[in-house]
This record gives structure tokens, C-alpha cells and sequence, in this order.
């Protein structure tokens, strides 16, 4: 057999290929130094570099629609639009870790390199349009992430954490892979499209597909945090040091939604006779929002609290995704799924930065006890947490309004107001946990000793960003749909 | 532009009070609200009354996909509102003067931005816009609460703000409904109100389950937790008691009208059978709020806990005057809603200033305070009558429209409405004389020498307005209905077709 591959093929993967290779450069400067951490400001700025030309190479090649590697690999709206925002998480969870690794420790090389090819790893799942591609890319983003949490030296919740992460999440993607292997064997391929167009088919025919597929699905909710696979989430969250956390909730799953709104492209979904199948998945939106926004409201930590409220969003998401799978061609579903990855990932990724910028040291565990006064003692910090955390209530003129927006519109285009009623229950219980922290912040007496925080100004600068994007793409929401329409265009 | 400008000038007035130099602010902000103020009395003159036709309309779309638009106008429903918002922010400036000595900055930038969602909630003409206002004007009253309010705020601006939010995302859901079905219906995606009032909404009369109802409890309920009617009032005396003076004063007099005009303005000619044929409940709900909150109020300690709870009963009056459905009716709600702000807001003033010298709102406390402060006195009872309804003062028109409206459409209600009344004048006049006459109390006693209790002339000057504006609504009331005649008489007359005209 003849394998052949185009230069373009090559220029389609440049993105994964640059930031390994810049990943490598500061490792390599380590190991000729003799051991010799080099400046950490250096370090980042090779990942920059990385990030950037990545950058270029995506946009540059954004809008061609082809596959790569005879159809292994496929370049379209979803993956182009996904791959800009890992880059960018990427990118901002590095600057945050820099100003951590900056002030204890001196393995940043390190930390360094295992993000950039853990972000390798989520741009392959992005990108593939293979099941076994897919699986290796969850494997190289979940094996860099279960190093990354447990090198902290000094923590003693990381060590419990980077063990709970990796034993459940090998535990997930066995299952997984368990889940392909079914699929493989009805099929008789592991190739996205083949898979998508067997579907409507074997779903309700054949058992065995029926199986591969729900231990598929279990496989890609326990990414995502998914009742009933959620349990790990804050525990994990809680343990792992503040930037690494925020790259784990924001990276990790805008990959998986993006896998799962390509498992939902399935016509299967439209025939009404696969309903039951999609009203255990209704339930499981209603339970994942309920679970997260009930477990939200009694947590003291705020990165448990966080942890809790990323299972709710994962709820709203499967809402978007029931109705892009049910929706067929209407893009609704799918483009409020695209645009909520997006708005989740901007709120989430600012809301950990700010508990970064207030923690002493990376293994301290921010209570909202913590955050009392702050608005007298840094105005800003509190601003921009507040500006986040309005958003994620989904108050408008914020863009966490009008991702909600779009998806419970969605929903109830396809008849599902229930579950849009959920969301919205979810949404009030939000309400109470999410203004806890701005009410300690501008209406408590501050506390007498607050631990000497030194100054981050990148990171500072990245958080006051993000606040400005919440509120901008709230106000300006329309240009940004309309790219994420017709990113899902060519898919749906 | 000319609404725009009344929306968006106050954002621009945070940024400059944000900037200012400490000294300056409060000079700043009363001067700035007061142009705000003259800005918006150019609507007399841009306004034409003789229409009923939405007016002065703006706009530019927003997000064309969903059918949304930035789309103002205004017309005779929201007029006197809009007047109202601007005209008491210059007096709430002045009133808070010496009452908020922390955080004077945040406090008026607060203000400012409370200002912008107030005006743009009563201007907005696009379903989506008026939540984004709707919801935007939460945020610096929750602030204002919980950082300038009593000693229970934190539990009272939670409260405030769960239950607002929780009745507003129902009627989202509402709203995002009747999008798809301006699609269905008329073809395109519109989250026009005006839109929204040609639609066809299936109706079933006598059952709960159908579209129209369920749409319509939808938005009922999120602006009846609003108004607040009886039962979904819990939350507002503990915002009312614990929030500080200029916070009562614009949740009293304005944000509780978010609630009465969004019933005007969506519920009743959107969902015109399901509003006919709810109406009872509605009616009774009233009434019971009416002498609920006039039973509760008599019995408070606490005068700014009186205050809050005649509210739930005036807001009762609105309802049951909106509910009856005919022009009398509708005109006394939107009557009492102007006189509620102006007496309301007139008493939660009055309070604020007795407090700031006594540190003291408990009944028992006071006593023979008419001899200490005699021009405070003179006020209070004076805004007490307008509250009471007292003929020659603004609160007679409005309860008199109301009544008569109700014993048109419901005798028996309208007979329990008028015991109301009574009750109004039971507890208001009951608390005048134990705060004013008897002896004096020893803590009157305490503070009032040397004219230690008396207003002083800024607080005169924040007073006067208020008094002026009792008398000539109360004498010349047609100076201020004439306004919103041609709207209120076409909103009842075709109310089951009702039909809003855009005057380009």
C-alpha cells in the first residue's frame, strides 16, 4: 500500500508541530546549562513563540476545509475556531504560571513543555476525524496533565490529586477505548464519518454498537465532567496548583465538547425512535446542572466552588448538544455549543486567574473568608472577579448572558423548553454562590492580616483583559455568532 | 438621539464623577443629574401627546440573527416615568448629601449607572433590550444595599436580588418563546415588542396548560415579584428597612415600576385573553395586598418598616386598578404609580433625614417631635395626606380613578378595596400622632434643643418639589394625564387587537 502525503498536510499539523518543537527549545537550554533553570521570562517567551507562529499556521489555513492524512485528520469551521481558543488558553495559563513558578520553584522548563504538548494533544483531538487519533490525543493532553499536577514539590493535595486524576481517568479512557473497540467491531472502521453514517442504522439494531457507543459517550462525559462521571472534578480542581487548574477546566473541555458536538453531527439523533437514548441525555443535563449548582452553594474553598459551577456549565453545554443532535440541520444548537465553549473558557480562565493573582503561595486554598475586603485593598482585582462572576450568573450586558442566550434559545427552537426551564433553575441556585464572593469583597470588613501577595503584572494585565473581553463580546455578540455560525456550517 | 442621550449620558456622568477629585463629587453629581434632569424635560417639547403612537424611535440592529434590535420609543405609558427617574436622581443627590459619608465615590457612580438601566428598562422597545436594562439595574442596587445599607444588608440585597432574578429568567425563556414565534407567525425573527403584539398566541379558555397562559404567568410572575404583589412581597421590606435613604427612594419610587409597567406594556396587550381571563386572580391578589400591607404597617415599630409595607399596599392599589381593565382603572394605575413615587419616596426622605440626627427609626422612641421641629412636621404631614389620599393632594386622584375603575369591572373587590382606604388612613396617621404630638419623648428631648431636629435648608430645598408636585397633581391632575391620555385610552379600547404605531 502506497501512503502519500502533501505538503499541505504538513502545513495543516504545522500548529501541533511548532509548539512541540518550542516546547522542546528551553528543556534542551536546561540540559546544556547543566541543570541550570534558565530566566523563567525566557522560557515563556519561547512558548509565546510557539503559540504565535501556531497561531499563524491555524489562521493561515483556517477556512480550507480538507482533510489531511489520507482523512485521518480534518480541518474545518469547528476545528479551526477550537484550535484559536486552545492556543489562547494556552497561552494566558502559561503567563499565569510563570508568575507561580517565577516566585517558588524552578522547574517552569518543565511545567512548560508538558502544557505545550499537552496543548499538542488537545489540538489532535480537535483535529481528528479518527477515533483512534482521538484517543491518542486525549492520552497525550491527560498524560502531561497528570505529571503537571503532581510536580509541585510541596503539596500534599496535588500528590492526592494528580493520583485521583490519573487512576479515574485511565479508569475513562479504558473505557473508552473499550467503547472503540465495540464500535470497530460493528462498524468495521474507526473513521468519524463512517461511524456517523452507521449510526442512524445500528443505534437501534445493534447491541453491541449501542454499547460501543454509551461507553464512547461515558468516556468523552468524564472529560467534560458529566453526571455521573463528575465526581473527580473537585477534588482534582481543589488539589491541583490555581493556573494548571484553570488550563485543566477551560482546555480540556472545550476539546472534549467540541469531540462530542462531532459525535452529535449524527443524523441518528433527528429519528424520533432514538429518543429514549436522547432522554437518558436530557436527564443527564438536568442532573449535571442541578448537581453542580447544588454542590456550589455549601463550599467554603472558591476553587471547589468554581469546580462545581464548570459541572453546571457542562450541563448547559449537553443542553446545546441534545439540541444540535436532535436539530439535525438547523445550526442553533451547534453554534450556541461552539460559542458557549468559547464564553466558558474566557469566564473560567479569568475567574482562576484572579484567585491566582490573590494567592501567597501555589498551595494555598482561597476561602471566601479571604476575599473580604479586597475592594478597598486592590479595586481592580475585585472588579474584574466581579465583572466574571456577574458573567457566569449570565446577568447581561455580559457575554455569559448571551451564551445562555443562545443555547436555551436552542433548546426551546427545538421544543425542549423543559429543559431550557432547568438551565434557568440552575441559573437562579447560581445566582446565590456566585454573588457570595463580590459580597465579600465589597460589603465585609476587610481582615486584619492578609497574606503579602507580590506583584504579577502580566498576569494582572491577562485577568483585567479578560474581564474587558466579558463585557465587549457581551455588547458586540453578533459578529462573533455569525463566525461560529458558519464555523458549525460546513459540520451540521 | 434625543433617547439615547437620556440612556447613555448617565454612563458617561460615572466615568466623569470616577475621575472627579474627591471634594467635587457631590457638587458634581447633583449638577450632572440635574442636567440630566433638564435633558429629559426637552420631552415636553418633542413629545406630542395628541398620539398615541410610539414616538421619537431609534434604531439599529443588534443581533440581526435572534431578530434583535436596539430599539427605543416612547409613548404615553412611559413618558411620565421617564420624567420621574430623571427628576428624583438630582433629589436623591441632595438628599444623600450628609446620609453617605463612605465610599462617596462608588456611591454616585452607582447612582449614575442605576440612572442609565432605570430609563433605559421604561424606553427600550425590543423584548431582549428591555431584559438587558431590566437585569442591569439589579447590580447597582444590590450594591447600594449591601455596601451603604443597615445591619441585616447582606441578607436583604441577596434576598432582593435572588427573587428578581429568579421571576426575570422565566420571562426570558418567555420572551426567547415568543422570538420563534414572531418567526412562525409573521416570517421574521423579531424580538420587537411591537412584533410581539401581532402575534396570534393560542388561547384555551378555563385550562392552565396552553400557550398563552403559561407565557403569560411567565411574565406575570417575574413582574408581580417586581411590583411586588402579595405573596411575593417578603423581599421588599427587608430591602426597603435596610437599604440606605437614596436606595429606598429610587427602589420605591422607581424600580418597583419597572414591575407595573412591564405589565402594561408586555402582559396586558400581549396576552389580552389570558389577562381577561386571569384577571380575577390578579384583582384579589391586589386587594388582598391592599389590606394585607395596611394591616401589617400598623402594626410596625419600625417607621421605615411602616413605610415599606404601606407600599405593598399602594402597589395593591396599581394592580387592581391596572386588572379592572377599563380606562379608569388603567389610568388611576398609572396615575398611583407617579403619585406612589413622588409620596413614596417624599416619606423614605423624611425618614432618612429624622434618622441621620436620632439614629433611631422606632416609633416608641419618638413623641412631641411637632414642637421640636415643627417645618419637619408640616412636611411630613403634608406628604402623609398625599399618602392617605386626602382630597386637594395627588394620592385622592388616583385612588378615586382606581376605585371607580374596580366597582365597574368587580363590586365586591372594589368593596373591600375602599376598607383599604381606612386602613391607609388608620395606620398612617396613627403612626403621625405617636411620633408628633403627645409629650415629648425623651430622646426628642435629648436632640432638639437649639433647633437640633429641624430640617435645614437643603433638606427644605429636596423637600419642596415634592410638596409642590403633591398639590398640583392632586389639584390639576389633567396637567399630567393629558400626556398619557391617547396611549392609555388606546391600550384599553383595542386591547384584544392593540396595536402600536411607530411615528417615524
Amino acid at each position: 500500500m502506497q501512503i502519500e502525503f502533501s505538503i499541505i498536510d504538513f502545513l495543516l499539523v504545522a500548529p501541533a508541530v511548532a509548539l512541540f518543537i518550542f516546547s522542546c527549545v528551553p528543556l534542551l537550554i536546561k540540559v546544556l546549562r547543566g541543570n541550570k533553570e534558565q530566566n523563567t521570562f525566557a522560557t515563556l517567551i519561547y512558548a509565546y513563540l510557539g503559540i504565535v507562529i501556531a497561531g499563524g499556521f491555524a489562521i493561515f489555513m483556517a477556512g480550507t476545509e480538507r482533510t489531511a492524512f489520507q482523512g485521518a485528520l480534518v480541518f474545518d469551521g469547528i476545528s479551526s475556531f477550537t484550535t484559536i481558543i486552545v492556543l489562547v488558553i494556552t497561552a494566558v495559563s502559561l503567563t499565569f504560571a510563570r508568575d507561580s513558578y517565577s516566585s517558588n520553584d524552578k522547574q517552569f522548563s518543565e511545567a512548560m513543555f508538558l502544557t505545550m504538548n499537552a496543548a499538542a494533544g488537545m489540538l489532535t483531538v480537535v483535529w481528528s476525524n479518527d477515533l483512534i487519533i482521538t484517543f491518542v490525543g486525549i492520552e497525550l493532553f491527560s498524560l502531561s496533565l497528570y505529571v503537571l499536577i503532581a510536580m509541585s514539590l510541596e503539596e500534599k493535595l496535588s500528590k492526592e490529586a494528580a493520583f485521583k486524576y490519573f487512576i479515574l481517568g485511565s479508569f475513562a479512557s479504558a473505557i473508552m477505548l473499550y467503547g472503540i473497540s465495540f464500535i470497530y467491531g460493528t462498524v468495521g472502521s474507526t473513521y468519524l464519518p463512517d461511524l456517523l453514517q452507521a449510526t442512524p442504522n445500528l443505534l437501534s439494531t445493534n447491541r453491541m454498537f449501542l454499547l460501543g457507543f454509551i461507553l464512547l459517550l461515558a468516556g468523552v462525559c468524564f472529560k467534560v465532567g458529566i453526571f455521573p462521571f463528575h465526581s473527580w472534578a473537585p477534588d482534582v480542581y481543589q488539589g491541583s496548583p490555581t493556573p494548571l487548574t484553570g488550563f485543566m477546566a477551560t482546555g480540556v473541555k472545550a476539546v472534549s465538547l467540541a469531540f462530542f458536538l462531532r459525535l452529535m453531527a449524527s443524523q441518528a439523533f433527528t429519528v424520533e425512535r432514538f429518543w429514549p437514548f436522547v432522554d437518558v441525555m436530557q436527564w443527564m443535563a438536568v442532573l449535571t446542572i442541578l448537581i453542580g449548582n447544588v454542590g456550589a452553594f455549601r463550599q467554603k474553598s472558591l476553587k471547589r466552588m468554581l469546580a462545581y459551577s464548570s459541572i453546571a456549565h457542562s450541563g448547559y453545554v449537553l443542553i446545546g448538544l441534545i439540541a444540535a443532535g436532535i436539530g439535525g440541520s438547523s445550526m442553533l444548537g451547534a453554534a450556541g455549543v461552539m460559542f458557549y465553549i468559547f464564553t466558558y473558557s474566557l469566564m473560567t480562565l479569568g475567574a482562576f486567574g484572579a484567585l491566582h493573582l490573590l494567592e501567597a503561595h501555589s498551595d494555598s486554598d482561597l476561602t471566601i473568608e479571604d476575599l473580604k475586603g479586597l475592594a478597598s485593598e486592590k479595586p481592580w482585582v475585585a472588579l474584574s472577579l466581579t465583572i466574571i462572576l456577574v458573567s457566569l450568573t449570565g446577568i447581561p450586558p455580559t457575554i455569559g448572558f448571551f451564551g445562555k442566550f443562545f443555547i436555551f434559545s436552542a433548546a426551546i427552537k427545538q421544543g425542549l423548553v423543559w429543559l431550557a426551564v432547568w438551565g434557568v433553575v440552575g441559573s437562579v441556585i447560581s445566582v446565590y454562590y456566585y454573588l457570595r464572593p463580590i459580597v465579600a469583597m465589597y460589603m465585609e470588613e476587610p481582615i486584619l492580616r492578609r497574606a503579602a501577595v507580590e506583584m504579577r503584572p502580566l498576569s494582572y494585565f491577562a485577568v483585567a483583559f479578560t474581564a474587558l473581553l466579558v463585557l465587549v463580546f457581551g455588547l458586540a455578540s453578533e459578529p462573533f455568532y455569525q463566525v461560529v455560525l458558519s464555523s458549525v456550517a460546513k459540520v451540521f | 438621539m434625543l433617547l439615547s442621550l437620556l440612556i447613555f449620558t448617565p454612563l458617561l456622568f460615572a466615568l466623569l464623577v470616577a475621575l472627579a477629585p474627591e471634594k467635587w463629587i457631590r457638587p458634581m453629581s447633583f449638577v450632572l443629574s440635574a442636567l440630566h434632569f433638564l435633558l429629559s424635560c426637552t420631552l415636553f417639547y418633542r413629545f406630542d401627546p395628541a398620539k398615541a403612537s410610539l414616538q421619537l424611535v431609534e434604531r439599529a440592529s443588534w443581533v440581526p440573527t435572534f431578530g434583535i434590535s436596539y430599539f427605543v420609543g416612547i409613548d404615553g405609558i412611559s413618558f411620565w416615568l421617564v420624567i420621574l427617574s430623571a427628576f428624583l436622581t438630582p433629589l436623591v443627590v441632595l438628599g444623600s448629601w450628609t446620609a453617605i459619608n463612605q465610599k462617596v465615590r462608588s456611591f454616585h457612580i452607582c447612582l449614575f449607572l442605576l440612572l442609565s438601566a432605570m430609563v433605559g428598562t421604561f424606553l427600550a422597545m425590543d423584548a431582549i433590550l428591555f431584559y438587558v436594562f431590566f437585569e442591569a439595574s439589579l447590580i447597582p442596587m444590590y450594591f447600594m444595599i449591601g455596601v451603604w445599607g443597615g445591619p441585616r444588608r447582606l441578607y436583604a440585597t441577596m434576598k432582593f436580588f435572588i427573587y428578581t432574578m429568579a421571576g426575570s429568567l422565566f420571562m426570558l425563556v418567555a420572551i426567547i418563546a415568543l422570538i420563534f414565534m414572531t418567526q412562525e407567525q409573521l416570517g421574521t425573527m423579531s424580538a420587537s415588542i411591537l412584533d410581539f403584539y401581532k402575534l396570534e398566541i393560542p388561547f384555551v379558555a378555563g385550562s392552565f396548560l396552553n400557550t398563552q397562559t403559561l407565557l403569560f404567568f411567565a411574565f406575570a410572575v417575574a413582574f408581580a415579584i417586581k411590583v411586588p404583589m402579595f405573596p411575593f412581597h417578603t423581599w421588599l421590606p427587608d430591602a426597603h428597612v435596610e437599604a440606605p435613604t437614596p436606595g429606598s427612594v429610587i427602589l420605591a419610587a422607581v424600580m418597583l415600576k419597572m414591575g407595573t409597567y412591564g405589565f402594561m406594556r408586555f402582559v396586558l396587550p400581549i396576552f389580552p385573553m389570558a389577562s381577561e381571563s386571569w384577571a380575577w386572580l390578579f384583582m384579589l391578589l391586589g386587594v388582598i395586598g391592599i389590606i394585607y400591607g395596611a394591616l401589617v404597617a400598623m402594626v410596625q415599630p419600625d417607621i421605615k418598616k411602616l413605610v415599606a409595607y404601606s407600599s405593598v399596599s399602594h402597589m395593591g392599589y396599581v394592580m387592581l386598578g391596572l386588572f379592572a381593565l377599563n380606562i379608569y382603572g388603567a389610568t388611576g394605575g398609572l396615575y398611583q404609580m407617579l403619585n406612589h413615587g413622588v409620596s413614596t419616596g417624599a416619606l423614605f426622605l423624611l425618614v432618612g433625614m429624622i434618622y441621620e440626627r436620632t439614629h433611631t427609626r422606632k416609633i416608641s422612641d419618638y413623641g412631641g417631635l411637632a414642637k421640636a421641629a415643627p417645618m419637619f412636621a408640616i412636611a411630613f404631614v403634608i406628604v402623609t395626606f398625599s399618602s392617605i389620599a386626602v382630597p386637594l393632594t395627588n394620592g385622592f386622584v388616583g385612588e378615586f380613578l382606581i376605585l371607580a375603575g374596580s366597582f365597574q369591572a368587580n363590586k365586591t373587590f372594589a368593596a373591600f378595596a375602599v376598607s383599604g382606604v381606612v386602613l391607609g388612613a388608620v395606620y398612617m396617621l396613627w403612626a403621625v400622632k405617636r411620633v408628633f404630638f403627645g409629650p415629648e419623648s425623651e430622646m426628642v428631648k435629648e436632640h432638639g434643643h437649639d433647633d437640633g431636629l429641624e430640617l435645614g435648608a437643603r433638606e427644605m430645598f429636596v423637600l419642596a418639589p415634592l410638596v409642590v408636585l403633591i398639590f398640583w397633581m392632586g389639584v390639576f391632575p389633567s396637567d399630567f394625564l393629558n400626556w398619557s391620555k391617547a396611549s392609555l385610552d388606546n391600550l384599553i379600547e383595542n386591547r384584544s387587537h392593540y396595536e402600536l404605531n411607530v411615528e417615524e
